[in-house]
Order: structure tokens, then C-alpha cells, then sequence
């Protein structure tokens, strides 16, 4: 915990620092009777500046390294294999389209998690893309992203 | 009475057969959300909000409100039969509503909880009636220096209560400020840190935020958990009326309950948590036989629920009246007040009554649909808990993909979720307050035009703030909460060194 406060306190100051900066450089500070649109960033670059100051004050100073916070084993598997699944869902969501995707992303991810057996890991797949069918293109009339590609 | 006429025409709004089959469609909804572990209040209605937009702003409303009255009791299912609360304002509810299912009294548990629930709920809503124009008349006198003081206090408040490090809490705040700075600057026109992408210079909406940090940064944080805790046995309808012996013990925790929590919920900030703790703190102060809490006391259940159900309902006070949400539920509502075309705030009452009204009317609707699901549908509601979270954590992540996609039917908010459900997965692990930001991106706009307005009125005098009376008292608020904890921070290293 003490070294991610450390990192994160340094990220967000160069962060701070960067928007105040770059509003002063790109936008205008004070415009023809009031404040423009640089005024707020400016500020409020300063004022996170000063916290990531203070917080990486606070952890350099800390002698506690905290708990350790990062997952290991099998649960930092899991997490992994939840993000890395919903990042390919969400890339491939053009061109696989957002049913057919649905489908096959919790087949995948239910299986993987819980080693459900096939019928239970098919069932619960097409009937949340069934409803997600019925809901969003039927009844909502969202334009989903459909199939570039056909499998079938 | 003039309020009787608008409470008549609200019933004919609400009590239309969709709007009532919303309501209900609403309460059901949400105590299942509720009473999943990992989905609460905030991500259910961040996820359900793109439903609405086919629908008519009342509609919509009245969907959403009902939700949140029914995530409200959903999680206090949870708390009860596997100790594990199913959302912030629930966490009080363990101590002895576990203990009472320890003894075989899950029934009784939940029966009074819902009892209360009611109770609070249908006081919460005459209060909410009686409250509100009132304070919508006040608030009509109110300048841009009063909006702006009056934001300032809601979001410190929020995250000063918000959690246990302060520090982290306003540097979350601060970085939903600085992305409601992204985007077409509301006065001069001019795009700010847009970086020639057409999406950005559009600026960052709250909802597909919303929806990855309390939606797919919860599945995420909750991804490296093993199964989690069962329940086991049955619970029958019967089970859960409580007897009257239990009534005679919690009727004035109740009422103690309500009045507490409709109090603390109006303040900005405070809300539903906040309130279910004091409220169980002060059942413990008055009790007579305080040694019994902890270990299933009936009336630390009761108070606390009917305390986090008055402080939902009276958190829709300031969301309404003044259009500064005290939660990040109801700042959730807000920015679907305002993506419905609706500029929340005084005139609200005067240029949308019908929705005010119908929103108020099926408050009451809700409440009572809430009982009869309460402890009608329990043991449905008991088996949905038995879902495995294998299945679960998948299914949440699709519903997140198809809310932020359908938001504006395109694929960058979904690529956005996704990012702020990474960003909302450290937030939850190292301490930072994702409904700070989230209610610091809604209001961020709001305060921003607030201030410059201020600042050109004032002819760039700061003094506006605390020249004016009503502004002056919000500010000096406002900045002791900024004040309280840089104090304690000051005291411990002069200890130290």
C-alpha cells in the first residue's frame, strides 16, 4: 500500500502539474470581463498538486509498508482472465457485433471462472444474449454493432 | 390546499399502468441488485439509466426512484443471511441482524427490516412533500455565488463522509473536476484538452464512468474472491412477519429511525450510510439494556433500516430542489435529469410539476410495493442469492458493455467503461472514493459556470462569496470541511517531529 501511494502521489503530481501547465499554454486565463476557460484547470492543477504533495509527503515518511493489496495466485489469475476477456469482448464488439459477442464472451468467461459444465455455460450464454436481443434491438431499438463477419 | 391538488395530479401520473408497472418493474429490480454482493445502489442505476431513454422523463424517474428504494432493502437481505452487506448502507445492519439468523431469527429480521423500510419510507415521502417547495422558494433567490457556495459544500461533505482517508477522498474529487474540465468549454466555446479526437473535445460523459467504476471496477475487485458465502435453508413467508412482541420492542427504534435518517439524509453528503450508523449508535445510547446489541438485538435491525430508507428518500430533497445530489446514486439521477433535458434545481417545481409530482406519487406507490415484495417474494429472492459468482460477474459485465453502448450508441464509451472500470479496480483497493469523483464530474460544469458567473458579476472580487449572506454561511461550511482534516493532518506531524 505504501509504495502504490508513492507512485500514485508522483503520477498524479507530474499529472497536476501538466494540466495546470498546458491550460495556461493552450487556453486563455482571463478573457474581456472575466475569467476564461484556462481558470478553473489552472486552479484546480494547483490544488491537486498540492494533495499529491502532501500524500507523497505522507508515504515517504510512512515507516508502515501496509498490507499487500495486489491479488496473487489463483485470484490474480481471475482478475486477469475478467479483464483480459472483457477487453477482447469490447474490441471485438465491431466486428463480431454486440449479440453474437455476448454470446460468445460469457461462454467463455462462465466456463473459464466456474468450470461449469457445457449446458449450463450455453444456457446462461444465449439466453443473456436472448435478452439482451429482446431489450435493446427489439423493443429499445438500439443500432447495436452487428456481425462483420458471419460464422455461421 | 394547494399540495393536495399537485399530490392528486402526481397520483394520476403515476398510477398509469405503465408508470406504475415501471414502479413495480423498479422495486423488483432493485432488490435483487441490492441484494447481489458487489452490485450496489450507484451501479445498478448507472447500468438501468440507459433503459430510460426510450422512455418519457417521469417514467424514467419513477423507474429509477423505485430502484433505489428497493436496492435499499435488497441489501439488507444479504446483511442478515451471509453477513456480507449488499451495499454501504446495509454494513450497520450485520451486527445484529447475522446475529439474529445465528439464533434462527433471519425471519423476524427481516420482517421487522421491512416493516421499518415502510414505515420511514411513507413518512420520508409526506416530508419530502412538505420540504421541498418550500425549499425550491427559498432557493429561487439564489445567484450564481449561492449555486456555486452551495456545490462547493456538497462536495466536500461528500467527501469528507465519503471515507476513511480524507487526502485520497479530495484527490479523487479533484480528478473528477479536472475530467469535467475536458471537453467544450460552456462559456468561450473553445475545447479543452480534446487532443484533436472528435470524442474527447465532446467531453467525458459521466455514465460510461459511472458505470465502469461502480459497475466493472466492483467485478473486478471482487474477481480475486473465491465463491463467497452460501446460503443454506429455506425461508418461508410466514417466517418473516415478525411478532408482536418484536413490534412493541422496535416501534420507537422506528420512529427514532425515520426522523434521524430523514434529517441526515437532506444534508448534502450525508445520505443513507451515514445515517444507518448514527442511527444505530444512538438505539445503543438509548437502550436500557445496551449489552444486548451486537449480539441480535432486534432494534439495531429496525433502526438502521428505517433510517437508511428516510435518508434515500429525503436525498431526493437537495437533488430536486436545489440540483446538488447528496449521494452517488442520486448525482447518477441527476445527470439523467439533465441528459433527459431537464435542468434540475428551483424551477423544476414550477416548469415540470407533473414530474415532480408523479416522481413524488410513486414514491408512495413504491414504498408499498416494496412491502408486499419484502415479504412476499423473500424466498425468491433468497435463491437468487444462490447464483454462483462465476455466472454472476459475467452477466454484470455484459449489462455494463450494452448501458454504455447504448448511451450514445457508440463503441469509444464502452473503450471509456472499460478504462475507468481499471482506474475504479485501484480506487476500491487503494482507498480512493469513486463516488466523490463521480459526483465531482456531474457538478463540475455546474460549478465551473457557477463560479465565472460569480467572478463577472463581482468584477473578479473573491469578497462575492462571503459578502452575501446565505453564501457567506455555505462557504464558511464548506471550507471548515476542507479545514477539519488538514487540521488533524497538521497536529499529527508536528507530533511527530
Amino acid at each position: 500500500m505504501r509504495a502504490a501511494d508513492r507512485i500514485a502521489a508522483a503520477l498524479l503530481l507530474v499529472f497536476a502539474v501538466a494540466f495546470a501547465a498546458g491550460a495556461l499554454e493552450y487556453y486563455e486565463y482571463w478573457g474581456a470581463g472575466g475569467p476564461g476557460p484556462a481558470f478553473l484547470p489552472f486552479w484546480l492543477g494547483v490544488v491537486m498538486s498540492l494533495l499529491a504533495l502532501m500524500m507523497l509527503a505522507r508515504a515517504l515518511r510512512n515507516p508502515d509498508p501496509g498490507e499487500a493489496w495486489l491479488p496473487r495466485g489463483e485470484g490474480l489469475r481471475h482478475t486477469l482472465a475478467v479483464l483480459g476477456f472483457t477487453t477482447a469482448f469490447i474490441a471485438l464488439l465491431k466486428v463480431v457485433g454486440m449479440i453474437l459477442g455476448t454470446a460468445l464472451f460469457l461462454a467463455a468467461l462462465v466456463r473459464y471462472l466456474g468450470r461449469h459444465r457445457w449446458r449450463v455455460t450455453l444456457a446462461v450464454a444465449l439466453a443473456a444474449a436472448g435478452f439482451n436481443w429482446l431489450v435493446f434491438v427489439h423493443w429499445l431499438r438500439v443500432p447495436f454493432p452487428e456481425a462483420g463477419i458471419w460464422i455461421f | 390546499m394547494d399540495f393536495l391538488t399537485h399530490l392528486g395530479m402526481g397520483f394520476g401520473i403515476a398510477l398509469t399502468p405503465f408508470n406504475l408497472m415501471m414502479a413495480v418493474a423498479g422495486v423488483l429490480v432493485g432488490m435483487l441488485i441490492g441484494a447481489l454482493p458487489g452490485v450496489g445502489p450507484p451501479s445498478g442505476v448507472a447500468m438501468l439509466l440507459p433503459l430510460t431513454f426510450g422512455m418519457e422523463p417521469t417514467s424514467g424517474i419513477i423507474m429509477l426512484a423505485a430502484m433505489y428504494a428497493g436496492t435499499m432493502y435488497g441489501g439488507t437481505i444479504t446483511s442478515v443471511l451471509i453477513n456480507t452487506p449488499g451495499e454501504s448502507a446495509s454494513v450497520v445492519t450485520c451486527l445484529d441482524g447475522y446475529q439474529m439468523a445465528l439464533q434462527g431469527r433471519a425471519g423476524p429480521a427481516l420482517g421487522i427490516a421491512a416493516l421499518g423500510s415502510f414505515i420511514a419510507g411513507t413518512i420520508g415521502v409526506v416530508l419530502l412533500m412538505l420540504v421541498s417547495p418550500l425549499l425550491a422558494r427559498w432557493a429561487l433567490s439564489f445567484g450564481p455565488p449561492e449555486s456555486f457556495a452551495l456545490m462547493l459544500l456538497g462536495l466536500t461533505t461528500v467527501t469528507l463522509l465519503g471515507g476513511d482517508d480524507p487526502l485520497k477522498g479530495y484527490i479523487s474529487m479533484l480528478l473528477g473536476l479536472m475530467l469535467a474540465m475536458v471537453g467544450f468549454d460552456i462559456i468561450s466555446g473553445e475545447a479543452r484538452y480534446g487532443f484533436g479526437i472528435p470524442e474527447m473535445m465532446d467531453g467525458v460523459d459521466f455514465l460510461p464512468v459511472a458505470i465502469g467504476l461502480f459497475g466493472l471496477g466492483e467485478v473486478l475487485a471482487g474477481a480475486q474472491e473465491k465463491g463467497g458465502p452460501q446460503v443454506k435453508g429455506k425461508l418461508r413467508l410466514r417466517d418473516v412477519l415478525p411478532s408482536l412482541s418484536d413490534w412493541a420492542m422496535s416501534k420507537w427504534s422506528i420512529a427514532r429511525g425515520t426522523v434521524l435518517g430523514f434529517a441526515v439524509g437532506m444534508l448534502p453528503g450525508a445520505g443513507p450510510t451515514v445515517a444507518s450508523f448514527l442511527s444505530y449508535t444512538v438505539e445503543k445510547k438509548v437502550s436500557r439494556t445496551p449489552e444486548r446489541f451486537g449480539k441480535g438485538a432486534i432494534e439495531g435491525v429496525a433502526a438502521p433500516e428505517s433510517a437508511n430508507n428516510a435518508a434515500a428518500t429525503a436525498a431526493m430533497v437537495p437533488m430536486l430542489t436545489l440540483g446538488i445530489p447528496g449521494s452517488a446514486t442520486t448525482a447518477i439521477m441527476l445527470g439523467g435529469l439533465m441528459m433527459w433535458g431537464l435542468r434540475p434545481g428551483p424551477m423544476l417545481f414550477e416548469k415540470n410539476p407533473q414530474f415532480v409530482w408523479g416522481l413524488i406519487a410513486s414514491q408512495y406507490i413504491a414504498n408499498f410495493m416494496l412491502l408486499i415484495a419484502s415479504t412476499a417474494l423473500i424466498p425468491l429472492f433468497v435463491r437468487a442469492l444462490r447464483i454462483p459468482y462465476s455466472i454472476l460477474m459475467p452477466l454484470i459485465i455484459v449489462f455494463c458493455v450494452t448501458g454504455a453502448y447504448s448511451l450514445k450508441n457508440n463503441v469509444w464509451d464502452v473503450g471509456q467503461m472499460l478504462v475507468f472500470g481499471v482506474v475504479g479496480y485501484f480506487m476500491k483497493k487503494l482507498g480512493y472514493s469513486p463516488a466523490a469523483l463521480v459526483l465531482a464530474l456531474v457538478l463540475g460544469p455546474l460549478a465551473e459556470r457557477a463560479l465565472r458567473q460569480s467572478l463577472i458579476i463581482s468584477d473578479a472580487g473573491v469578497g462575492i462569496f462571503f459578502t452575501r449572506p446565505i453564501s457567506a454561511v455555505l462557504m464558511v461550511l464548506a471550507l471548515a470541511a476542507i479545514a477539519v482534516p488538514l487540521a488533524k493532518w497538521g497536529r499529527t506531524l508536528l507530533s511527530r517531529s
